[in-house]
């Protein structure tokens, strides 16, 4: 039955993580970002608060933020839960909430092509007293978007796998404990010579060569990473041998990266639905106080506000739907797309929207100038505007044998 | 628990109305535009498949299905062709006020006439607010116990066609509800030419029309609470039909792109295409779930319904235009000749929007309504 309620459970996840958003996120958003880091006391607090961005809540397991493990599931729920917490977070600051310790986006392909032994072995550490983090790697300088172009290279030798390469833009990446790495065996081979690593920090050759100065989410570490004659185990290629030797033919280490966004794509999506929501709320408030009660400036102001609740409330809609159907376990890779592009233009139209009703004296050191320069990245990053379209337009066009 | 998974029943309604759509309504389209109605075939398998009785009362026979039930089964109605949908008889637009006053005694011969069947054809005339510039009201005065109704209403669908008028104006002081029959009025067809053709468009005119007490359906504060709900409704039913416009020229669109070529390679395959394809299927999901959302408030009766319908009625108008106009672009040449169908849909479209009121309205007065909300307020 079609439903736009939430169950007990998403309430309960609901409000739990804006009491920690409000409360705990929001506070130090504007100060983080002035110093550009997220204070180590903060993070130290919140680990021993149990509150991470827990790796098997991108997989559909569990919400992103907060552990709990007396859970008890009928239906399978975890990725409406997560787009449903992931929102709540960005609501309180996007950058804090990237910043959170835990896998984050190395979560899920451990989770879903990780062996027994090495899920155990890398999720494991993210229950230790003191912050851990976990980043995945992909973007390089000449492959972004088109990420089948990769040219990090593994080179196999005795017991394992050298990689020779640079990724970029790769968030909480000189922190991390452990990196998924994907690098080719044959760039050659194109797609099917790929394979994903863990990549362990202070594995020797393994920099992180420094981090980079953003437009926004400037709170949030984003480095670039060095590997030089990097020795890797084969016990921490992703999934061991046999998954790739068992489909020889297949690209399956550009699918666990792909497969990835299936289910991050709703979580980058539910953090723009947070983020455009956070700044329309706090307009609307600017709007009742300080507007006149009549006239031109008034109803302009129930115009754009009205549109912007318009536009978050169908990107949430969106969002859920990508999220129920990775949930009832279909395929969602189309409207995993959908409503990420949607999400993305939607939060910086409403983030801009609400940066004309503020007018000059949003400059000064403003919630809504901080959100509208940290939203931007939300339709550009997992994918940009462009590539989701892509994904979109070539799964409408399949049915009709044509490859756009 | 956040669902989008119709029931059964949902799934078999909407089978049969987009087999419907497909097989018959698409292919009678120009015909019935031409003739300006809908054939008499087509409105009798709709009849026969009890599909203009969704929404009318259990107690008159009808269905009384839930609204998003509705608004599915008219979104796959509507895939087939706006113009023909909006140009079935029946109670159309009235049949909500039905429901919610099914026992009221103005209905009574309504209900005597349509036993054998056939619903007679109302048209529905709302003109108790003032929205837009161009509108002149009908002028409503008591006289004695009854009232009369003087002036020329806006165009309304159904009005050429109509048995019945339903009549929302102001007097003096207060909203008032009245129920016309007898034609007591005149049609005044004029000079429509940009879409909805067979939907019966016209204006009707009173001249010093008398309606007597039992022709009075409510006033005061009951009809202004009986309006409200009508409209709600209405407005979710009409943007799920624009939705299924909408779903249309896209489908077509796709369709069409895939296979035309140009520069030796289908057109799909270029850029500036296949990513208007992609926006227009951004635009068509998007309305689609405000306006289940919506449906689905009206259903639990949530005291936000009616924001809730304004919200999508506004994204459904404004995705509809641009679908419907991105439909005739991609199609380039053959997108505006009458061979193919999208430059019809693009004419229905706009005229549909035109008659379901401003987009702009629809925002401003759910800003209103978000602006007199009270709220936790939020810390900068």
């Amino acid at each position: 039955m079609i439903s736009f309620t939430l169950s007990p459970q998403q309430k309960q996840m609901k409000e739990l993580v804006h009491w920690f958003a409000k409360h705990e996120v929001r506070p130090i958003a504007l100060e983080a970002d002035r110093l550009g880091r997220v204070p180590d006391e903060w993070l130290e607090k919140v680990n021993k608060m149990g509150i991470q961005l827990n790796a098997s809540s991108f997989s559909g397991g569990r919400a992103p933020s907060v552990s709990d493990k007396k859970k008890e599931k009928k239906e399978r729920e975890g990725n409406r839960i997560a787009v449903i917490a992931a929102e709540e977070l960005a609501w309180g600051c996007p950058a804090v909430a990237l910043s959170l310790p835990g896998p984050g986006l190395g979560g899920p392909p451990v989770q879903s092509s990780g062996t027994p032994e090495q899920k155990q072995r890398f999720l494991s550490i993210f229950t230790k007293d003191e912050p851990r983090w976990g980043a995945y790697a992909l973007t390089e300088p000449e492959a972004g978007s088109d990420a089948s172009g990769i040219r990090t290279t593994a080179r196999k030798v005795d017991g394992g796998y050298v990689l020779n390469g640079q990724k970029i833009f790769i968030t909480n990446g000189a922190r991390a404990s452990w990196v998924v790495v994907f690098a080719t065996i044959d760039p050659s081979l194109g797609r099917a010579g790929h394979r994903a690593f863990v990549v362990e920090k202070g594995t020797p050759g393994f920099t992180a060569t420094r981090t980079v100065q953003k437009m926004g989410l400037r709170a949030n570490e984003t480095a670039e990473l060095l590997f030089e004659d990097c020795f890797v185990p084969d016990d921490n290629l992703l999934g061991g041998e046999e998954l790739y030797s068992a489909n020889a033919n297949r690209p399956s280490g550009f699918q666990v990266a792909m497969k990835t966004f299936d289910s991050t794509r709703p979580i980058v999506a539910a953090m723009a639905v947070g983020i455009a929501r956070a700044a329309y709320e706090y307009t609307l408030e600017v709007v009742k106080r300080e507007y006149p009660r009549q006239g031109r400036l008034y109803y302009e102001a129930a115009e754009l506000l009205a549109e912007a609740e318009q536009e978050i409330e169908a990107a949430r809609l969106l969002t859920w739907e990508a999220a129920w159907k990775a949930d009832i376990g279909e395929p969602n890779a189309m409207e995993a797309a959908i409503c990420k592009a949607v999400a993305g233009k939607m939060a910086l139209h409403v983030c801009a929207m609400c940066l004309e009703l503020l007018g000059p004296a949003g400059l000064d050191g403003h919630l809504v100038e901080k959100l509208y320069r940290d939203v931007k990245v939300f339709d550009i990053f997992e994918g940009t505007q462009q590539i989701q379209r892509l994904v979109t337009a070539r799964r409408l066009y399949a049915p009709y044998g044509v490859h756009v | 628990m956040i669902s989008f998974q119709p029931t059964e029943e949902e799934q078999a309604f909407f089978q049969v109305a987009r087999s419907l759509a497909v097989e018959k309504i698409r292919p009678a389209a120009r015909e019935c535009e031409k003739r300006r109605t809908v054939s008499a075939d087509l409105i009798a398998r709709v009849n026969e498949l009890g599909l203009s009785a969704l929404e009318l009362p259990e107690l008159w026979g009808g269905l009384e299905l839930p609204l998003l039930s509705q608004a599915i089964i008219w979104q796959g109605l509507s895939y087939g062709d706006l113009g023909v949908i909006q140009g079935l008889p029946g109670a159309g637009e009235a049949s909500s006020l039905f429901r919610l006053s099914s026992e009221h005694r103005a209905w009574h011969r309504y209900r005597e006439i349509a036993k054998g069947g056939q619903w007679p054809t109302v048209a529905w005339v709302d003109e108790a607010e003032q929205k837009e510039p161009l509108k002149q009201p009908i002028r409503v005065r008591r006289r004695g116990s009854g009232y009369v109704v003087d002036g020329v209403s806006s165009p309304v669908r159904l009005a050429s066609k109509a048995d019945w008028v339903v009549i929302a104006a102001r007097d003096e002081e207060e909203t008032v509800l009245l129920a016309l029959d007898e034609r007591v009025w005149e049609i005044e067809e004029g000079d429509i030419r940009l879409g909805l053709l067979a939907s019966g468009i016209a204006r009707l005119r009173f001249a010093e029309v008398y309606a007597g007490p039992e022709q009075l359906v409510a006033r005061g504060p009951e009809a202004d609470a009986w309006l409200n709900r009508v409209r709600a409704r209405n407005q979710v039913i009409e943007a799920a039909k624009e939705v299924g416009l909408m779903e249309a020229a896209l489908d077509y669109t796709i369709e069409y792109t895939a296979g035309r070529k140009a520069f030796g390679q289908e057109i799909a395959k270029f850029q500036g295409v296949s990513f208007t394809i992609a926006e227009m299927a951004f635009a068509c999901r998007g309305a689609k779930c405000l306006v289940w959302q919506a449906a689905s408030a009206v259903d639990r009766g949530d005291e936000q319904a009616d924001g809730f319908a304004w919200r999508a009625l506004a994204c459904a108008h404004r995705s509809l235009r641009y679908v419907t106009d991105q439909a005739v672009q991609m199609l380039g040449g053959h997108g505006y000749v009458q061979e193919y169908p999208v430059e019809k849909w693009m004419r229905d479209a706009e005229a549909q929007v035109m008659l379901y009121g401003r987009e702009r309205d629809w925002l401003i007065r759910r800003g209103e309504q978000l602006l007199s909300e009270r709220k936790e307020r939020v810390a900068p």
